[in-house]
């Protein structure tokens, strides 16, 4: 018995030395995307491995990510190289975030990297790859979208006649809405609901148009799977079928096309009133000031830019490339389903982007919280919409002047913080 | 009604309830393991085969997955430091408040649980902060210490109740037929207390198999399995979350079912 503990160890040992190269010189990728474990296997193996000497792409947690930097800038020395994260993720550290000029990003658009300067006049993060999100139905589904209904073209109204006759027909809500803890359900709110109800995300919280946004998403939750404040990767309720019609962000439904590619379609989000509202999503790449090696950590942030790279990202991720370039035939079939519905939601007549959240530093998780708790009063606890809009408008008001935030697009600029009328 | 039917249907009631803790514990265990085992298409499908299809593609996929098993032997070397660790300075302490009465007594009992009241995700930032000036940075050890901390309270408190379970008359008739009190302690309370002291081992081993937090942020390439694989599960496939999820449950079972002998030692121990 000893003996054999001993051989064991010993084979643990010697898978241990096989398995642990030379990692030290490798610059570390510190990021909060691609963390799926088949993603990040992916980012490993085919993204980064054109990088000369390797890269070791670390995904983690906001909490443990953000807090490991700052331990680092406190610390004053640090391993992390490279850092990836979502807009929001980054601009909480612009301070500490060196300034990115010298980097050539000519072929990602200027819009975008305007978003990078976080408000300041340096290049804080260079983009590094988008998405958004987008509604999936089962093709089951189809037979019961409202007559003369264009399935690229939806209206809110027209997505509630076809959740009801959908759970008319089949006895049950079959619309899913990712509104569990991980779900991005603030998103939905931001980006979608509310511009397209109110051409705005923030001014208008407490409008009247507001009021009737609310009024319809109600009428929508009725033909809601009642379990969607458990769901978070609307992939899974789709593939099992628990859901027919959903909505999510387009990483968290890949595995759905990837898994069954002839059983759904991608389409756009509805419009309302004031527009096809949708919400592009950015993630970027930064250094933070403590990067052990500098010239390193640039010609990583360069290799990035690639167009090569940015393929094999969209491969890895599902998250499109920043920059302009041509996809080849052979891309997953979830990038299949997806391009073309992001295509024609981006390119409608009535388009109406609603940009991430900007300059609110560190409140954004706060700024999240408005909506959420928005959701949870009106919808789940059922209280008169009049009064919640009331007073969470006070609490995100509050928030806007904490922060210093100037209005972002769809909401008109401001001078100083957004106003919330 | 008789006697014997009254048994009879108390016996039922005993049968019934053991069978429903049994499935409250084996139930869950038993999905885990038939869904980590089937091929993925059939995580999905209901209703499940009691026996899996043991098609073994999540879970090779994880062990394959590149760092895994460095995590996971990672994880182990850093429990069992914290196991070692936590004995090693616990007991004693758990010794001490039983058997000696010193000045501050109450107030240090009271610290030791007082260490459990900050939550990990406020300690460590400024943990990190020190680790990386002093070095202990994304070392075994340190990562070990951290863990300490967090099984220490545990280990305190439950090996001073064992020590106080054994009467003081036990080592004073050591004494008395010529035991130093190094001898007495060895010689007749450590064999009594030692299936206790194995729980509290047990106990801080999983402590810190599980701990995740202070294990994300103060490992980079020492990386714990939970650091490496807990936060990334959660946001996978379902078939790799079984697959996952047994990797993790399956160390610890085989842990406890080893030191098993002394856990129902020890419940002895509390019956009698």
């Amino acid at each position: 018995m000893k003996s054999l503990t001993k051989w064991r160890l010993t084979a643990a040992a010697v898978s241990l030395s096989m398995v642990a190269g030379p990692a030290l010189a490798e610059p570390l990728f510190w990021s909060t995307q691609a963390k799926p474990v088949e993603e990040s296997q992916k980012m490993r193996d085919e993204v980064m491995a054109g990088f000369p000497g390797g890269v070791d792409y670390q995904p983690s947690d906001e909490g443990p990510w953000l807090t490991r930097m700052q331990a680092e800038l406190q610390a004053g020395s640090g391993r992390i190289a490279v850092l990836g994260g979502l807009h929001g993720d980054l601009s909480s550290l612009g301070p500490d975030l060196v300034d990115l000029s010298g980097i050539d990003a000519a072929a990602v658009g200027p819009a975008m990297m305007e978003l990078g300067s976080l408000g300041t006049g340096e290049q804080k993060y260079i983009p590094w790859m988008q998405a958004t999100y987008l509604m999936v139905a089962n093709r089951k589904a189809l037979e019961f979208l409202p007559e003369g209904a264009d399935i690229n073209a939806l209206t809110y109204d027209q997505l509630i006649d076809w959740a009801r006759a959908t759970a008319e027909a089949t006895g049950g809500p079959k619309f899913g809405f990712p509104a569990g803890p991980q779900g991005l359900k603030h998103r939905f709110f931001q980006g979608f609901l509310l511009p397209a109800y109110t051409k705005s995300t923030v001014t208008e919280f407490r409008s009247d148009a507001a009021v009737t946004a609310w009024e319809t998403f109600r009428e929508l939750w009725q033909y809601t799977n009642p379990a969607a404040t458990n769901y978070s990767f609307m992939q899974e309720q789709l593939v099992t079928e628990e859901v027919w019609i959903a909505f999510d962000h387009v990483a968290r439904i890949a595995d759905a096309f990837n898994q069954r590619p002839d059983d759904f379609v991608a389409f756009p989000a509805p419009a309302g009133p004031e527009g096809r509202a949708f919400m592009p999503v950015v993630a970027g790449i930064a250094v933070p000031r403590t990067a052990p090696d500098m010239e390193q950590s640039m010609a990583l942030v360069q290799y990035m830019l690639q167009p090569e790279t940015q393929i094999a990202t969209l491969r890895a991720t599902n998250f499109f490339p920043v920059i302009a370039t041509d996809l080849p035939d052979d891309m997953p079939a979830s990038v299949q389903a997806a391009g073309p519905a992001i295509a024609a939601m981006t390119g409608a007549p009535d388009a109406l982007p609603a940009l991430l959240p900007m300059g609110l530093g560190d409140k954004g998780g706060q700024f999240n919280q408005v909506y959420t708790d928005t959701f949870e009063r009106i919808i789940l606890a059922g209280q008169d919409i009049r009064t919640v809009l009331d007073s969470q408008a006070e609490v995100l008001r509050a928030l806007m002047i904490e922060a210093n935030a100037p209005c972002w697009a769809p909401d008109a600029a401001s001078e100083g913080p957004c106003p919330v009328n | 009604m008789s006697v014997t039917s009254v048994r009879r249907a108390g016996n039922r009631v005993f049968i019934a309830g053991v069978a429903l803790l049994i499935l409250w514990v084996l139930l869950p265990i038993w999905l885990l393991f038939v869904n980590a085992l089937s091929a993925p298409a059939e995580v999905t499908g209901f209703p499940k085969r009691f026996i899996p299809s043991f098609d073994l593609a999540s879970l090779s996929f994880f062990f394959g997955f590149s760092g895994v098993v460095d995590a996971l032997w990672n994880s182990v070397k850093v429990a069992a430091l914290t196991m070692i660790l936590s004995i090693g300075v616990g007991a004693p302490a758990g010794y001490a408040l039983s058997r000696f009465d010193f000045p501050g007594k109450e107030t240090f009992r009271f610290l030791v649980v007082m260490t459990r009241a900050f939550p990990l995700p406020l300690l460590a930032l400024p943990l990190a902060v020190m680790f990386i000036r002093t070095g202990l940075d994304d070392t075994i050890t340190g990562l070990a210490l951290v863990h300490t901390t967090l099984a220490l309270p545990f280990a305190v408190l439950i090996t001073f109740s064992l020590f106080s379970g054994i009467p003081l008359e036990l080592e004073e008739a050591a004494w008395t037929l010529g035991c130093t009190r190094l001898q007495a302690f060895t010689k007749v309370i450590l064999p009594l207390a030692a299936p206790g002291i194995a729980a509290s081992a047990v106990f801080a081993f999983v402590i810190s198999w599980n701990e995740v937090f202070a294990a994300a942020v103060l490992t980079i390439e020492n990386r714990t399995l939970t650091a490496f694989l807990l936060q990334s599960i959660d946001v996978s496939p379902l078939p790799l979350k079984f697959a996952g999820g047994a990797a993790l449950v399956l160390p610890a079972l085989f842990f406890i079912f080893a030191v098993r002998k002394y856990l129902f030692a020890m419940w002895g121990i509390a019956n009698r």
